[in-house]
């Protein structure tokens, strides 16, 4: 048990918007002395609480969330941070059960306490300073400079969060090391044959519950993973004009930005689409880029990911995919050779004709 | 192929209810020629539901099928609005332009963004298929389509008043039926601004009993299906022959002027700000879709003593989830029944209809037993 008497206390559901601005978040608040009390990491107990709270057609991320909210009021936390982000940029809007998750929290969950539920919405102007202001004001703090401070100390972490999670570290190891502003440790790692890129939102992936594990699997596999943290926002921004795609989705740049990246350079052997059940951005999103793929011959693999999920069978589809990644990079690598050889004896021959004439 | 020119296009347009009576008038006013594919039903499902994603929503696989029924007819031009920010919607002329150009159609489709300045918008996107420069077509265009859509409503709402309480079953529906033939077929500026009073006159001369114990349901949920009479497979008939008075807060020739009239000209207190203001308990920002207009109207028709809720979505809406998650709550404060009901395309009528024949019976008692607490 925490010490929640205290008024400058805030949970955090380690869920949704957690896996992309978790490091933000902990160095704004702790600026601004309020002790952020995180949600226990996903289990299933969590996902059952969230699952028998909400109505079953919900999909699982916010099944998810939920659950973490109870996991924190069991914690005898009493201010629970529900942000709501609507677009993060000009008409660029997010899916509506993650603008209306306070909207859910609230009327779900029959107990007493405090929804920090600041709203994100760049479409109607109110910016990410705004967003900082409004969850300020639920602790009176209204001094400017303290909370320009407060972010500034946010976007310190968070840079370093980024810088870190490019060295390919694992997301685990770049926020443990982001947060205790420590330098890491790179482990060498030998190159291996095949490479995959992953495109999933966040709070799918890096969530060692709900992911089934994906990239420790796939690195047990001997496949290098790249994920929505290999790519920079900027880059997966062009990524998706190059592919003649327009952006649609607020977290759209994780999933068909990564993919983009990907087709575009080349330097993947495959695809994997990691999206939980009924999600209705990423049923579009997943869409786009298999039609894609399939013009450019790259395999991609969509898994689908709800409460029930076997692990069995989701890892012997895994396994197929990769056996058939190798299994073409092998063809190719022959077919190549062959190549080669032909070549080589083009040049022999005009070698020849020149010295005929 | 913007290149057609603007006498040879055929219009088209996706089916939603009845809007293609006022849409047609309005097009074939300004000098189009137009395709309407035919209504909604198993055979556009099935076209629909072969040529789109599983995971997309049910409206977007039917005016899929639309466009691919209109475009086999011969039509060449497709129209659509938009409104991106709203949910899904947004993306549905994308997903549509791809799937038909990969099927091989040539085709011009028009879009409407629905964003900002929508009259323009909507103006541009006549004009850019018709090229009409006289504003006298214009004016009969748009004023016939109007008193059309208006016509439309009134009729739709005296057919819900009057089902349950005609004396002679099928008289109302037959009546209704005439009227929309009536008013497919009226083709001057003013006999349509008279079709609202003469279909009131007319519905009056049915034969009803007026003191008939009558419970009021509000029909809610999301636009498509709420308008669609396939779709909700004509739920608004099955309740009223059960002897309920339906009522919808969502009517095409409400939402259009709210969303087409300047703001200097529109002075009512429009659908979606009352929502916001009755919702206000529940919900503190709008999040897409009508989401907020579903519990906006729950909450209203409690406080205006209304009997039941039926809230209707397609399968996977985002923003209908989230009403459902709101309505417990809602309907426990509010204290007034409440049933979410899922549409998709394999909805079973049989077990549809059970679920509403007990929803009604609940609704019946309570009102029974209000009235006798009343007394």
């Amino acid at each position: 048990m925490q010490n929640t008497d205290n008024e400058n206390t805030i949970g955090i559901p380690r869920a949704i918007s957690y896996y992309n601005n978790y490091p933000f978040y902990y160095g704004f608040f702790n600026a601004l002395g309020i002790k952020v009390i995180l949600s226990d990491k996903t289990t299933s107990k969590i996902i059952n609480d969230g699952t028998n709270t909400v109505v079953s057609e919900t999909c699982l991320p916010v099944k998810v969330f939920t659950g973490h909210v109870i996991n924190l009021l069991e914690k005898g936390c009493n201010k629970i941070f529900v942000p709501s982000i609507q677009s993060t940029a000009y008409k660029i809007n997010n899916c509506s059960k993650i603008r209306g998750l306070p909207e859910i929290i609230r009327n779900v969950i029959n107990a007493d306490f405090t929804i920090i539920e600041p709203t994100l919405n760049k479409t109607e102007n109110v910016e990410f300073k705004d967003f900082c202001y409004q969850i300020s004001s639920y602790y009176n703090i209204n001094d400017t400079k303290i909370i320009e401070n407060a972010i500034n100390q946010g976007w310190v972490l968070y840079n370093r969060f980024i810088k870190l999670a490019k060295s390919r570290i694992g997301y685990c190891e770049a926020l443990k090391c982001a947060i205790e502003n420590r330098e890491a440790v790179i482990k060498y790692k030998p190159e291996k044959q095949i490479s995959v890129a992953i495109m999933a939102h966040g709070y799918n992936l890096f969530d060692e519950r709900i992911s089934l594990n994906l990239i420790k699997k796939l690195e047990k596999m001997d496949v290098n993973v790249y994920t929505s943290l290999d790519v920079t926002r900027d880059r997966a921004y062009d990524a998706i004009k190059e592919l003649g795609e327009v952006q649609y989705w607020a977290n759209e740049l994780e999933l068909t930005g990564v993919a983009a990246n990907y087709l575009l350079d080349n330097s993947v052997d495959g695809i994997i689409a990691l999206s939980a059940f009924g999600c209705g951005p990423d049923s579009l999103m997943v869409e786009e880029i298999s039609n894609q793929c399939a013009g450019r011959n790259m395999p991609l693999i969509h898994l689908t990911l709800d409460e029930h999920t076997g692990e069995a069978g989701f890892v012997t589809r895994l396994e197929a995919f990769i056996d058939m990644l190798q299994r073409k990079k092998l063809k190719n690598a022959r077919l190549n050779k062959n190549i080669i050889k032909i070549n080589d004896i083009k040049i022999n021959q005009n070698e020849l004709i020149e010295s005929l004439v | 192929m913007n290149k057609i020119k603007s006498k040879d296009r055929i219009i088209a347009w996706p089916r939603m209810g009845r809007i293609d009576i006022p849409l047609k008038a309005l097009l074939v006013s300004l000098g189009a020629n137009v395709i309407i594919p035919p209504s909604n039903n198993n055979k556009a499902l099935e076209i629909g539901v072969k040529n789109s994603i599983e995971g997309i929503c049910l409206p977007y696989k039917l005016n899929l099928a639309n466009y691919i029924m209109a475009l086999d007819k011969g039509a060449n031009t497709l129209m659509m609005f938009q409104a991106p920010g709203s949910c899904r919607l947004g993306n549905y002329t994308k997903m549509a332009q791809k799937t038909l150009k990969k099927l091989g159609y040539d085709f011009d489709m028009v879009i409407f963004d629905m964003y900002q300045s929508k009259m323009k918008q909507t103006l541009q996107a006549f004009w850019h298929v018709t090229h009409c420069l006289n504003p006298f077509k214009y004016y009969k265009g748009f004023s016939l389509g109007f008193n059309k859509f208006f016509a439309i409503d009134k009729a739709e709402k005296l057919l819900f008043y009057t089902r349950p309480r005609e004396i002679n079953k099928g008289d109302a529906e037959n009546c209704y039926n005439k009227w929309l033939k009536i008013i497919d077929e009226t083709n001057s500026v003013l006999r349509a601004k008279h079709l609202v009073r003469n279909i009131e006159n007319d519905f009056a001369k049915i034969n009803i009993d007026k003191d008939k114990f009558v419970p009021i349901v509000y029909l809610i949920g999301e636009f498509f299906v709420l308008l669609d009479p396939f779709t909700n497979q004509n739920i608004e008939k099955t309740i009223g022959e059960m002897g309920i008075e339906v009522q919808r807060q969502i009517w095409f020739g409400d939402w259009l002027e709210h969303v087409l009239k300047p703001s200097f000209l529109y002075h009512k207190l429009s659908h979606r700000e009352r929502s916001v203001i009755y919702a206000k308990d529940y919900m503190k920002r709008p999040i897409g879709g009508e989401c907020i207009e579903t519990i906006g109207d729950t909450v209203y028709a409690a406080k205006h003593g209304i009997d039941g809720i039926i809230h209707i979505s397609p399968f996977s809406c985002m923003p209908e989830i989230v009403a459902q998650n709101i309505l417990p709550k809602v309907s426990r404060n509010e204290n007034i029944p409440v049933m979410s009901l899922v549409l998709d395309e394999q909805t079973g009528k049989a077990g549809y209809i059970t679920r509403i024949e007990a929803f009604i019976d609940l609704v019946k008692r309570r009102h029974r037993k209000n009235l006798a607490d009343k007394v």
